[in-house]
């Protein structure tokens, strides 16, 4: 639903459905909503079959990433004797993106069920459910309904009377956006500063305690009770018809100057020119979208002519110039100052730069710098050529892509939106004191 | 093993190694801040990317192992346009210190900014500042000039297991931290001096004391216990102004103690014997080589003799000491200073040990005996030889039982003020000659400073001793004398200075089991 | 703000009795002492309101931790304070996506009404300090804002008021 409005039509509501039901979000309100029956189904199947059935009905990863979901699963090899691991992100922290936090407030124990299938198809018997600290509402939910689905024998060394261990275990964050890497989160988990590992190896390999471990995002896991329930092919037949790669229904968070921003979930591949004013309910009045940015400020800034082209899935919004990311819609008007926003985007990145790596520890402080200025009316044409040249050199070269993630609104505004850029340079061309008395 | 060819080189390395290492192998050194071979990988400075054929991006060849059949290259324009990319980076919040930081000449940032890096700077905007801090024990922190290799953080935690540093705040706030009361006291944290790149972390010993480019430098080994850590002299103005260590794999892999390291003040000193000198006439007085040489073999020559000898000479002069005291009939016994044993928990088989000098092994070795007393085991009437041992806590009626008084050292001690004969010769950072150190090692040290006044190198002093009582051999050089010590004692058969290069190399394995701790 | 949070106040340990129990419990959760740093610290901050250096030297015994390696981790992550902070601790989001609904006239409006006049910078009175953090994750709901460990959504200018009125 567009939640918190009411539910548009047109949306496919699978994760979403119960949102703003007080009664779901207890035990026996889910159970009534048909909670707890994939995972029972789950732990009486070989997890090498749950593996499959997600593999085939194409679900990817929902944090950002888009990794094939059952792939990612058939990483972890059974009976190496070894402890596995299943983390579940729930750090969401990407500006704009706010739709795990509605999970887990309306819908704790569909959480608690995926993260339980997962733990089990990945042979683990621990999942701990990493939240970032800010989210209070989400993480007394989700203490409460663990609470209740180990007093209920749900969870526990004897999972649904099987005999088999679940743990599902709650961890809360402290404030640092970096733990939603996942490797990051993986040392932040262990009590070490949130600071990105080197890959390989690879977290199946050795993750949360060296040992091999899976990462996945909260909407990914809470479709995977639905995929039980409902089928692969059930799955499958959401999304294009002519774009097989991008399956199921996404949950897109929609903020910035619009007129409805909320949650809306609708089947991968919907045009986008319709979300945003039909769903969403278009501009506010007297406004015209000016920069809209799809997945998360990471993902690079569309012009409204190349949005209203999109359709939105993976591949669909590449070929527009941008990326699907967290799906978190940030819609920006023809009334917003479009370079301040770029510079308290950069800002946003040089405050959580974890700074373990040169490019990011320094490049990141050094936009956010140079933007400023540029936005004071201090900037000159040399800035910009200097930010491109900063930008580049923090692209490709970190431990992970928060560098990158600070280089692409940079980039990608340079070069759609050049001449706001201009505008505030004024021609300055340089900082010699002779051109200062031009 | 693997085969792979970096910038058109073709090298075979085992399996495991990363490319950077692979890349010394060749001959090539890839520019790098964060790497070390003595810490565990840390991958964060970036400097050290490469292009790798097919790969699509840069790889970071300190954190990438090699793969058979790689093409590696690490100066195309790519990987060099990176690298200057983080040099831009580092330079952009580095103050302009050098001219006054002690790390100039020795600092790696100038030397690949000066190789790889901008000759301009783009940066118009205030430069961060923190004030330095005061780390504890020898170390001082400068925030400012810091590049965040981590290299300090990494020594302490995984190879000192005291987890005294860390890095605190995020972003371009970051930098190293400590927590207020618990400082660098730790015995071998200054080697995070030697492992800064930069001259963020400081010596307060050696803090404005000379320029790197000023320094001579010879390779040595450390004195002050019987580890044998190997370690450069460095000197300025024939002073000896600090010592580093040297990497040896074997003994102290790239470390050295606090207790070493800052132990060189008594190099220099002045207060020495600088004169041969003979007792005549009731004094004693000035005299020529050659004829306090002959004074001293005319008391000995007849005579039983006793020797004290000090576990910090070489193992040509106790060699030459013991034909010495075996000629007379004699003994000898040494004592050597104590303290507490100090490991460093990360390397094996590394510590500053209990016995403060280098050569207790070598003496026992040669046949002097561990004393408190080392005048003990000295018969009434002997002619008794102090080989360097300052006589501390010794008065003069207990030498009262010896016949003559025979100094052979670098100063004259009070309690021997009745010597007849005193042969200056040179300290240890004044002459060349081997230790042998607990584990029986025999390593080589060389000459860093000269000689005050007319003092001459122990070996050299002793062999004209014993050509004096009759002795055929003549010995021009130390490796003379450690040719005969090899040719005459089984423990160091085959070993030469050749053999022994500078890194040294173990005795006999029956021979190690000396009492030397 | 009881008196062991105060800045001057001595320090009494922490981990006794029921809070001990909570950390005992919780380390059975995971293969690592190490690994309930996290949740120990959270332990001490919700008890004294901020994290003091003996709080770091408590849990870093507890867990067999330098104090060193503590106050690195402490230092990384935005919600440790490392000095007592105000009793109405406000935090305002002004990341891109609140920062286009007029984020930044929502703080204005904090500072002025609190009389802190400055971000950071604790109100005369005492009672109210207001600072800007990242995303809180509630970009639809905007302004979002913390007040110490409150998370309160959906703030405008004109609700600014009644927001200040409920805190007391």
């Amino acid at each position: 639903m567009g939640f918190p409005h009411k539910p548009h039509e047109r949306e496919t509501l699978v994760l979403s459905r119960h949102f703003g039901e007080q009664e779901a979000i207890g035990l026996d309100g889910w159970r009534k909503r048909g909670g707890y029956v994939a995972l029972e189904k789950a732990l009486k199947m070989e997890p090498a079959e749950i593996v499959q059935i997600v593999k085939d009905s194409g679900l990817r990863g929902r944090g950002g990433a888009g990794f094939p979901t059952g792939l990612k699963w058939s990483f972890m090899k059974p009976g190496d004797g070894k402890p596995h691991y299943l983390a579940c992100n729930a750090d969401e922290s990407e500006p704009g993106t706010f739709k795990d936090r509605e999970i887990m407030r309306w819908t704790p124990h569909a959480l608690v069920e995926g993260c339980a299938v997962g733990a089990y198809a990945i042979g683990a018997e621990v999942a701990y459910i990493y939240i970032r600290g800010e989210y209070t509402e989400a993480l007394a939910k989700m203490n409460a309904a663990c609470k209740e689905a180990y007093a209920a024998g749900i969870l526990g060394t004897n999972a649904m009377g099987t005999g088999k261990t679940v743990h599902v275990y709650v961890h809360k964050g402290a404030g640092a956006y970096i733990c939603g890497e996942e490797t990051a989160m993986m040392n932040s988990l262990e009590g070490r500063r949130g600071n990105p590992r080197i890959k390989p190896p690879f977290p199946a390999v050795a993750g949360l305690f060296g040992m091999p471990t899976t990462i996945n995002n909260v909407e990914t896991l809470t479709a995977v009770p639905h995929i039980l329930n409902n089928g692969a092919d059930w799955y499958k037949k959401m999304g294009r018809a002519d774009n097989p790669k991008s399956t199921g229904t996404k949950l897109f968070s929609v903020c910035g100057n619009i007129s409805k921003p909320g949650n809306y979930e609708v089947t991968m591949g919907f045009p986008f020119k319709d979300f945003l004013y039909d769903l969403c309910g278009g501009p506010l009045p007297g406004r015209t979208f000016r920069a809209i940015i799809p997945g998360g400020i990471s993902v690079p800034i569309q012009t409204r002519e190349e949005a209203e082209n999109s359709l939105m899935d993976y591949e669909g919004f590449v070929a527009n110039g941008t990326m699907l990311g967290s799906g978190g819609v940030i819609i920006i008007d023809d009334a917003q100052n479009l370079v301040k926003q770029i510079a308290r985007a950069a800002r946003f990145y040089a405050h959580e730069s974890c700074a373990q790596c040169t490019q990011c520890r320094e490049g990141t402080a050094w936009t956010t710098k140079i933007l400023e200025r540029i936005r004071d009316g201090e900037g000159t044409t040399e800035d910009l050529d200097t930010l491109l040249a900063i930008s580049e050199n923090m692209t490709g070269t970190t431990i992970c892509v928060l560098s990158d993630s600070c280089a692409t609104p940079v980039i990608s505004g340079i070069k759609k939106f050049r001449p706001e850029f201009e505008s505030l340079i004024h021609g300055r061309r340089s900082h010699s004191v002779l051109s200062a008395v031009a | 093993m693997v085969s792979l060819t970096i910038e058109g080189r073709p090298v075979t390395v085992p399996e495991g190694t990363s490319i950077l290492e692979a890349a010394k192998v060749a001959g090539i050194l890839i520019p790098h801040y964060c790497y070390h071979p003595g810490l565990p990988v840390a991958g964060v400075c970036r400097m050290c990317l490469v292009e790798v054929e097919k790969a699509p991006k840069l790889a970071p060849s300190c954190a990438t192992s090699v793969a058979e059949g790689q093409v590696v290259r690490v100066h195309t324009e790519r990987a060099l346009e990176a690298r200057k990319g983080v040099l831009e980076f580092l330079l952009i919040n580095h103050p302009l210190d050098c001219p006054i930081c002690d790390q100039s000449g020795e600092c790696e940032l100038q030397d690949y900014t000066y190789q790889e890096g901008r000759a301009d700077s783009r940066y118009r905007d205030p430069k961060r500042f923190n004030p330095v801090e005061d780390f504890g024990g020898d170390v001082l922190y400068v925030p400012n000039r810091c590049i965040l290799c981590t290299r300090c953080v990494r020594f302490m935690d995984d190879v000192a297991h005291d987890t005294v540093l860390n890095v605190s705040e995020r972003g371009d706030r970051a930098l190293i931290g400590k927590f207020e009361g618990k400082d660098m006291t730790h015995p071998w944290s200054g080697n995070v001096v030697d492992l800064c790149p930069v001259g963020a972390l400081l010596s307060k010993d050696f803090l404005n004391k000379a320029r790197a480019w000023e320094l001579d430098r010879v390779a040595s080994v450390c004195p002050s216990c019987t580890q044998g850590c190997n370690i450069t002299i460095e000197t300025r103005d024939l002073q000896v102004a600090r010592l580093k260590p040297r990497p040896n794999e074997d003994v102290n892999k790239f470390f050295m103690c606090d207790h070493g390291r800052l132990n060189y003040r008594w190099m220099n000193r002045t207060d020495r014997a600088e004169q041969p000198m003979v007792r005549t006439n009731g004094a004693l007085r000035s005299i020529d080589w050659d004829v306090a040489v002959h004074a001293a073999a005319s008391l000995l020559r007849d005579a039983r003799v006793y020797v004290v000898a000090s576990p910090m000479l070489s193992n040509e002069a106790l060699y030459l000491l013991s034909r010495l005291m075996r000629r007379g009939d004699g003994s000898g016994a040494f004592r050597v200073a104590t303290g507490d044993e100090a490991p460093l928990a990360g390397v094996e088989d590394l510590a500053l040990r209990r016995d403060r000098a280098a050569n207790v092994n070598g003496a026992e070795l040669f046949g002097f005996k561990r004393a408190e007393n080392p005048l003990e085991g000295m018969r009434d009437g002997d002619v008794l030889i102090i080989a360097d041992d300052d006589l501390g806590r010794i008065a003069s009626p207990e030498l009262a039982r010896a016949s003559h008084v025979v100094v052979i050292g670098t100063t004259l001690p009070e309690a021997a003020r009745d010597a007849a004969v005193l042969l200056p010769i040179t300290n240890f950072a004044e002459e060349e000659g081997t230790f042998t150190n607990l584990r029986g090692r025999v390593q080589r040290f060389t000459q860093a400073k000269p000689a005050p006044g007319l003092a001459r190198p122990s070996w050299l002093v002793l062999g004209d001793l014993l050509g004096a009582l009759g002795a055929q051999d003549g010995f021009y050089l130390p490796s003379d004398v450690f040719a005969s010590i090899a040719a005459s004692h089984a423990a160091f058969s085959g070993l030469s200075y050749e053999a022994l290069g500078m890194r040294g190399l173990p005795v006999l394995e029956s021979q190690t089991s000396g009492a030397a701790r | 703000m009881n008196a062991a949070g105060h800045a001057n106040a001595p320090y009494a340990p922490v981990f006794t009795g029921a809070r001990k129990a909570e950390l005992d419990e919780l380390m059975t959760r995971y293969p690592t002492k190490m690994a309930a740093l996290l949740p120990a610290l959270w332990i001490v901050q919700e008890e004294r309101g901020w994290v003091p250096s003996e709080g770091m030297a408590e849990v870093a015994e507890l867990l067999e931790l330098t104090p060193a390696y503590v106050k690195g981790v402490v230092s990384f992550y935005t919600m440790y304070h490392q000095h007592p902070v105000a009793k109405h601790f406000i935090q305002v989001c002004t990341t891109s996506p609140c920062n286009v609904c007029g984020a930044e006239d929502v703080v204005n409006a904090l500072l002025e009404q609190t009389g802190c006049e400055e971000l950071g910078v604790t109100s005369p009175d005492g009672k109210y300090a207001v600072i800007e953090v990242e995303c809180l994750g509630a970009c639809g709901f905007n302004t979002p804002l913390m007040v110490n460990e409150k998370f309160i959504e959906s703030v405008t200018v004109e609700t600014v008021p009644a927001l200040l009125a409920s805190l007391g």
